[in-house]
């Protein structure tokens, strides 16, 4: 027996080792936490220049994104955060996270280098919560030589669009492909809805059930339905790029991020001189993709160090950082990068920034406290539409009860007829 | 007299072997293939089975994203969430199975078949409470929350099995209870402790919800890990292949190990003699 108790007590007393390790605190020491994001990976490296440079010692974690969702609103819910900088996705969680009240404001912080409409995404009570960091837009990536080979140019309209799917779908190749599973296909569809002349939502109320937007649920879903590669209707872009990449699809329309990575010779089978990017067509009754705040960054209200927070996002979001991001293919939010631009990036993808930034529209989603829910209740029709290749009966009438569904959650979060937007 | 074997059956035997492994072994071959290809590779159609193996994904699980620190985290939690829960449940399932305590063992089970998700948030307000956040005291304890009742529950027919006579003729001879489990007892019970453990160092290894939760960058396991390699703009297969070779090949080293006893622990319950 005495030996027994001599184990427990020898391995109680070695938990306890454990435990003092956690305790220890330095002051100027912050918590930052980026996403699994190209820009994450660019402060990754660069944040030793800023600890030598502000003496600020930074203790960074990089999470998944919806694992960095899943961190933040734990630590933040259970009052036990030790973040103090933080990336973010404004549309994704920014209204939850400013309804309880988890970011602090940033009024002391210059926007004037950020496009107004980029700002008021994190803005509420004219208080901002977010810098913008990465925008994105839709585009049309394709394939030059396939093109070439059927004789046609880049389509400008959604009727051309259809026209090219149909002459560039053979048995091998499929002529088009966005993404088609459900909720994840609610942001790239947004872009067609806007250029039918349709919204998601409008006066804080679901109209996705208006014929604009029916028209342009059917026009996705019929093109998915003819052109769309086989199994579109479980595809995201992760399932979507790997196609691109390996030379089946032959045009896909998605967000612009991903330019960098269709084109790094180590990922795709496709040499780069064939693969080219445009802008996303316009529809019958508008030419406006979306143009979102996809990253932005934040401090957590409950920061203790708000001083060496403050120093931290305004070394990150600099000029000379933003930057570097435009010469690794990133997309940044700010004027002045955009500006520098030309030949750091690719001409094609500039282009296109300046027809999103002069035409788009800052939503790609339902901009509601419950995007998730209401991004599932809108998937149901995109799938409705694929599989009937756009021509079911039935689709006005669930898109009507979609509509009533997402109501009821703009009821219950207190933001119907009381958006913004 | 000699039987001679009929190569047909012989034959079709190797093939009906053949035909059962396809399904089970296809996905660690594809796993293990992948793991050496680019992502180029990866992602061609037809797929391709010869190729130019590279290490790189290798590389990037072990060099860049520091896998043998996961790694020893990952031990750390299973060994210590393993071993506690052994000398505590042990002497547990023994008094269980001795005194016939069925309404203990089935409390015991209840735990058990609670979600393990309703116990997260509690958890993590007073783990918070105590800063032991991201501590290796956090992971153990909640892992233990899954090899404890396991273990009993392995271990209580099993020493049900033991005739009650082993411990009498112990205490006949002078033993006492303690000295008789610790003697006489647990020697006899042990292909169903190898068993016990083996499982439960399993489950402890693979766990993903408690550990995403209670670990951080210090204390994050290999299955929190995989992580890494899915980003905002790309999936690195390869990488992921690769990290999936390094989390599996320990617990296929440790079950081929204890292969043997965990099969003769797993049915020596279930017939008393």
């Amino acid at each position: 027996m005495k030996r027994f108790l001599l184990a427990l007590l020898i391995v109680l007393l070695s938990f306890s080792l454990f435990a003092q390790g956690a305790t220890e605190t330095k002051p100027e020491e912050i918590r930052v936490m980026l996403a699994n994001h190209p820009y994450g990976d660019l402060l990754k490296e660069k944040i030793p220049e800023f600890e030598a440079e502000y003496g600020i010692k930074v203790n960074y974690e990089q999470l998944q994104e919806s694992q960095l969702s899943q961190a933040l609103a734990t630590e933040f819910a259970t009052a036990s955060s030790t973040v103090d900088v933080f990336m973010t996705r404004p549309l994704q969680e920014g209204l939850m996270f400013i309804k309880n009240n988890w970011y602090s404001s940033l009024a002391d912080y210059d926007f004037a280098d950020y496009p107004q409409s980029t700002v008021d995404i994190g803005t509420k009570n004219g208080v901002p919560y977010i810098v913008p960091l990465v925008t994105e837009w839709q585009v049309l990536y394709y394939r030059k030589d396939l093109f070439k080979a059927a004789g046609i140019s880049v389509p400008k309209t959604f009727d051309e669009l259809k026209a090219a799917a149909a002459k560039l779908t053979t048995k091998d190749v499929a002529g088009f492909g966005s993404r088609g599973k459900g909720a994840a296909a609610v942001t790239q569809m947004s872009s067609y809805v806007y250029n039918f002349g349709g919204r998601y939502i409008q006066n804080g109320e679901a109209v996705f059930d208006s014929p604009e937007a029916i028209k342009a649920i059917r026009f996705y879903g019929e093109m998915l339905g003819n052109y769309g590669p086989q199994g579109v209707t479980s595809m995201s872009w992760e399932n979507l790029m790997p196609v691109f990449q390996a030379g089946k699809l032959a045009m896909w329309t998605d967000a612009s991020v991903f330019y960098g990575q269709i084109i790094d010779p180590e990922k795709t089978a496709i040499p780069k001189e064939n693969i080219g990017i445009a802008d996303l067509p316009a529809g019958p009754v508008d030419d406006s993709p979306f143009l979102v705040v996809s990253w932005g960054m934040a401090i957590a209200n409950t920061s203790t160090h708000k001083d060496a927070a403050m120093k931290f996002i305004t070394w990150a979001t600099s000029q000379e950082l933003a930057l570097e991001g435009i010469k690794n293919n990133i997309t940044m939010a700010s004027n002045s990068a955009w500006k520098g631009a030309s030949g750091l990036m690719n001409e094609e993808l500039i282009a296109t920034q300046a027809h999103a930034a002069a035409n788009g529209y800052p939503y790609d989603r339902p901009f509601v406290t419950s995007v998730g829910a209401a991004r599932d209740l809108i998937g149901e029709v995109i799938i409705e539409s694929i599989n009937t290749k756009g021509t079911s009966t039935k689709l006005e009438a669930l898109a009507k009860e979609k509509v009533a569904a997402v109501n009821e959650l703009l009821k219950t979060d207190g933001e119907y007829h009381n958006l913004p937007y | 007299m000699v039987s001679k074997k009929n190569p047909l059956k012989t034959i079709l035997f190797y093939l009906l072997i053949i035909i059962i492994l396809i399904p089970i072994v296809f996905p660690f071959i594809w796993m293990l293939m992948s793991s050496f290809k680019t992502q180029v590779d990866i992602i061609s159609w037809p797929p391709k089975f010869i190729f130019k193996p590279t290490l790189n994904n290798y590389k990037r699980v072990f060099v860049e994203q520091h896998f043998l620190a996961y790694l020893k985290n990952s031990t750390i939690v299973a060994v210590f969430a393993v071993g506690l829960s052994l000398l505590l449940g042990l002497p547990a399932a023994y008094a269980i199975a001795r005194n016939n305590m069925d309404k203990t063992s089935m409390f015991i089970l209840v735990a058990r078949l609670l979600p393990g998700i309703s116990f997260l948030m509690p958890w993590y307000i007073i783990f918070s409470r105590l800063k032991l956040m991201d501590s290796y005291v956090a992971l153990i304890l909640s892992h233990m929350l899954i090899a404890l009742p396991l273990i009993i529950w392995t271990m209580v027919p099993y020493f049900k099995s033991i005739p009650m006579e082993m411990d009498e003729s112990a205490m006949i001879d002078g033993a006492t209870r303690t000295r008789s489990f610790v003697s006489i007892i647990l020697p006899l019970a042990g292909p169903g402790i190898v068993t016990a453990t083996t499982l439960s160092f399993i489950y402890s290894w693979n766990n993903f919800m408690f550990s995403q939760v209670l670990s951080r960058q210090k204390t994050r396991t290999l299955p929190i890990a995989v992580y890494n390699f899915l980003s905002y703009v790309e999936v690195a297969w390869g990488a992921v292949m690769a990290a999936a070779v390094a989390i599996i090949l320990p617990a296929i080293i440790i079950t081929m190990i204890f292969q043997k006893y965990v099969i003769k622990g797993l049915t020596a319950g279930a017939v008393k003699g």
